[in-house]
């Protein structure tokens, strides 16, 4: 464009007229020098004489009043729709669709620059990224720029070829390599050699064996897939030449994936190749974290659809009509992601709850979806002395101590969000497996049936959890099912939560931070070799001793929604909370620390009929948000009324043992002792959440 | 037509699943008020998965078998169990027919109610699922005893299973994590009646549909 010249005038000069073409309007002067120009703001500035906010202000009222209309082409949004579509179809963590028709590039290449544009918000430090071949991984590979990384891997998926391809497993890798300034580990085999001897002499090669190493732990993984159309790239690398003569092996294969042939469902398809491949299986890729598949062209709904199906993908890069063609063969209604209309009826609006205009709690997060999973993996890399993984699902997870034969299994589990509970309270003279569930929701039967076995040493197994509707249904589905394969279960609710109900109606209490001292003497019975009825009947009588109280200050949050649970105004606590974010029984003003005790001493000596000469066991726990300091302020006021009630504290524990995720507060447990729970209490005992050394008895 | 083709009839299922996870937030909102606000979330993810793993020429009884799996094996919490149950139970009650006609319907329906009755301790009146559940098929059984048609019928439980929904609003929860609220739960409506009314009035208008077109 002419006709705007740069002006040089000094800021605090008098604002310059408007060219007589934007009348006397600087909103469309702006606008135009901003939207047409491409100029700055600074420049814009500079050149109307205005300064930078007057600027701003003049472009978003211009916006406002409509002089500017911002539209997204039709195609484009399009791509956006039909994205949210597959994102919704299949749970993927993110899509891209990008426009198939416009623009100079091929296919091949919107797609594979789009992907490289997404790298940087995949790829970070320290991470190890595999990445297979063809066109598409190659495209993408040319086009990937990152800078300022360290520490980044990556790895060469599969095994190589000989054949005179440009976008060979090799090629591929060492691009993506060099441009993205990581570190390249190639696979020094070929993808597929001659015989299955081959291949296990192969990968037991110390170089070639390191090398596959690295496939085992991948951060993140990259890859394309191909049909088994005539021209696809999968008959002209020089791979499978002599599969596709085999083909009777695989007729039902849709598509090939890393190397590996998959049928419509996704699943594997073997054949003759299948001993003589080397490489990341299926299995293996699906393991990983973070997976994107980018690929385009109509000709690969169908392996495309069978990626999506098989659970291969969180991450897909595609063009807007192949996205169309897997939503067509799915049967998918597009307008169900346009308009966001929604036959529901009326709630009246609820003043007490209304939700709190504040904003969103800052939190440590990834994918909040991954919260449990990666809690869970930093627990067993922090606590390997400890804790292990009885399967790869990182939820049910057993103590390392020795369980000899003939000792009862103790299983205990819950929702996540109580950490260190539950795992911290498995080892030596603890738990010997946890079943961990979603943020304060029970794990299912099968996660808990896995526990069951991994503790059964003949003598049968007792389950130790929380009293809620859910962990009831499910640990009463695991123990039919445990019981199907001759495992004996019994079950104890711990029930300590004073405020959840009535004194009488003990049975319909919650469970909440009494579950330690319940653990702890159901694991010092079980390690004393007693039998299942006598560990059943202790563990009973250590859960009827627990009273508990929880104060909140503030609420928790949610990783998923990051909002406060409830809303608690400046000058107000909560009193009788429990472990999940829920309400307490009474809202009352704030007081004093020590006030705030003494009225929970009162209901819960009430409560226990706590007389002179008892001893308890005292817990004086954090509901996640309230620090060491204040819970021993409350631990000074709370042994002065045991004191000043005739009573003895035999055992204290302060700090973080049952949270509910972020709460401000802290709840009290009391467990009335008698010699026997007593004995129990102080057996040693090694979780990482609580270790005990034999004790010296007092004279 | 008095009744629908059991293979294929996944679809219909399908069509409900896309109807929980459309109204994933919703449902999570509601819950938020009296419980920890991850209804929407829980049912989206499991009867997203279902449908996923359902191809859409199944027969009504595979589609509810893989749902009441991924429930079951998957999505824990209170909800996994008591819906998984349901389904699983409502399977087991069409087995391989070749037809759903009222009458295989209504045994679905009480299969389905005996299965959540016989898992959870909820009656009606706590302000639970029960609440939707127990009027709908009750009422499904009345207009098919009168002699109604399975179209009458089926749109008598639509509007019963919607009533039993609304009737929440104004109960306090005695199970649950929301029963320790007490009286501070009125005045909100039950996450779980609220999902039960929909699937309930996806059968109804799925099943209807295929009835007047047949």
């Amino acid at each position: 464009m002419s006709g705007v010249r740069r002006r040089t005038s000094p800021r605090d000069s008098a604002p310059a007229r408007p060219p007589i073409r934007f009348g006397d309007d600087p909103l469309l002067w702006a606008s135009w020098l901003y939207y047409q120009e491409g100029m700055t703001q600074g420049e814009i500035a500079e050149e109307m004489g205005a300064s930078r906010p007057t600027v701003n202000a003049y472009l978003a009222d211009a916006r406002a009043r409509g002089i500017v209309n911002i539209a997204i082409s039709s195609e484009h949004m399009r791509s956006v729709t039909l994205a949210r579509a597959l994102e919704d179809q299949f749970g993927l963590e993110s899509c891209l669709v990008v426009p198939s028709h416009g623009g100079a590039r091929s296919l091949i290449d919107k797609v594979g620059h789009a992907a490289a544009g997404i790298l940087p918000m995949m790829v970070h430090s320290g991470d190890t990224l595999a990445i297979t071949w063809g066109r598409t991984m190659l495209s993408m590979a040319q086009a990937a720029r990152l800078d300022g990384l360290r520490d980044v891997t990556v790895v060469q998926a599969t095994g190589g070829t000989t054949a005179k391809i440009p976008y060979s497993p090799e090629s591929c890798a060492t691009r993506l390599a060099d441009n993205i300034g990581a570190r390249c580990v190639p696979i020094s085999a070929p993808a597929i050699v001659s015989s299955a001897q081959a291949r296990n002499m192969l990968v037991q090669e110390p170089v070639i064996a390191e090398q596959l190493t690295y496939l085992s732990r991948l951060d993140r993984v990259v890859f394309g897939v191909s049909s088994l159309r005539p021209n696809s790239t999968i008959h002209s690398s020089g791979f499978f030449d002599s599969a596709l003569q085999q083909h009777d092996f695989y007729v039902s294969a849709v598509g090939s994936l890393a190397g590996q042939f998959m049928d419509a469902q996704g699943a594997p398809v073997t054949g003759p190749l299948s001993d003589r491949f080397i490489g990341l299986s299926l299995d293996e890729l699906r393991r990983v974290p973070s997976r994107m598949l980018v690929a385009a062209g109509v000709d690969k709904v169908q392996p495309i659809l069978a990626s999506l199906r098989g659970g291969y993908v969180t991450t897909l890069v595609i063009d807007s009509d192949t996205a169309a063609g897997i939503l067509r063969t799915l049967d998918v209604r597009l307008s169900r992601y346009i308009s966001s209309s929604r036959d529901k009826p009326d709630t009246p609006p609820d003043e007490t709850t209304e939700a709190p205009t504040r904003n969103l709690v800052k939190k440590f997060l990834n994918d909040p979806r991954d919260v449990v999973n990666e809690a869970m993996e930093g627990a067993l890399a922090a606590f390997p002395d400890h804790i292990m993984a009885i399967d790869d699902s990182v939820r049910a997870i057993g103590a390392r101590t020795p369980r000899p034969q003939g000792k009862v299994g103790v299983v205990i589990g819950g929702g996540a969000g109580h950490e260190p509970a539950f795992l911290g309270f498995v080892g030596q003279g603890l738990a010997d497996a946890v079943a961990v569930g979603n943020v304060f929701a029970s794990p299912p039967p099968d996660r808990i049936l896995t526990c069951t076995r991994f503790a059964d040493q003949g003598a049968g197994v007792l389950y130790v959890y929380g009293n809620y509707t859910g962990d009831v249904m499910n640990f009463d589905m695991a123990s039919d099912l445990a019981a199907a394969e001759g495992i004996n279960v019994r079950t104890i609710r711990t029930t300590d939560d004073v405020a959840s109900s009535g004194f009488e109606d003990r049975d319909a209490r919650r469970g909440t931070a009494g579950n330690v001292f319940v653990f702890k003497v159901a694991g010092a019975a079980s390690a004393r070799m007693e039998p299942l009825a006598e560990v059943e009947r202790l563990t009973r009588k250590a859960n009827a001793a627990c009273h508990t109280i929880g104060v909140a200050l503030e609420p928790c949050s949610m990783p998923e929604t990051r909002r406060p649970s409830f809303v608690l105004g400046a000058q107000d606590l909560e009193f009788g909370v429990g472990v999940h974010g829920e309400p307490g029984v009474q809202r009352q003003k704030l007081a004093a620390a020590d006030r705030i005790m003494d009225e929970v001493c009162d209901q819960l000596f009430t409560a226990m009929k706590l007389g002179t000469g008892q001893r308890v066991a005292v817990l004086v726990n954090s509901l996640g948000g309230t620090p060491m300091i204040e819970l021993m302020v409350l631990n000074r006021r709370l042994q002065q009324r045991l004191n000043a009630c005739g009573a003895q504290a035999h055992m204290t524990l302060v700090g973080h043992y049952c949270t509910s995720l972020d709460m401000v507060g802290a709840s009290i447990t009391l467990m009335a002792l008698d010699e026997e729970l007593a004995a129990l209490l102080d057996a040693p005992c090694d979780g990482f959440a609580w270790t005990r050394n034999a004790v010296m008895k007092q004279a | 037509m008095t009744s629908i083709p059991n293979a294929g009839a996944a679809q219909i299922l399908r069509e409900i699943s896309a109807t929980i996870v459309e109204n994933k937030a919703w449902l999570s909102e509601i819950d938020g008020k009296i419980g920890d606000g991850d209804h929407g979330v829980n049912m989206a993810k499991g009867f997203g998965r279902a449908a996923e793993r359902t191809p859409p020429d199944a027969s009504l009884t595979e589609a509810l078998q893989t749902l009441s799996d991924v429930l079951m094996a998957e999505i824990g919490g209170s909800m996994g169990p008591l819906y998984g149950m349901m389904f699983s139970d409502m399977a087991d009650a069409l087995g391989d027919i070749d037809q759903i006609d009222a009458t295989s319907f209504a045994r679905m329906l009480r299969a389905g109610l005996d299965g959540v009755q016989e898992i959870g301790s909820a009656k009606k009146g706590d302000k639970t699922l029960l609440d939707t559940l127990i009027p709908a098929v009750e009422t499904f059984e009345a207009h098919l005893a009168m002699g109604d048609s399975f179209g009458v019928s089926l749109a008598a439980m639509r509007k019963a299973a919607q009533d039993g929904r609304d009737s929440t609003l104004d109960m306090v929860a005695r199970i649950g994590r929301s029963a320790r609220l007490g009286e501070r739960s009125r005045g909100v409506l039950d996450a779980g009646a609220s999902s039960c009314a929909l699937i309930l009035s996806g059968f109804a208008d799925e099943i209807t549909a295929r009835l007047e077109n047949a």
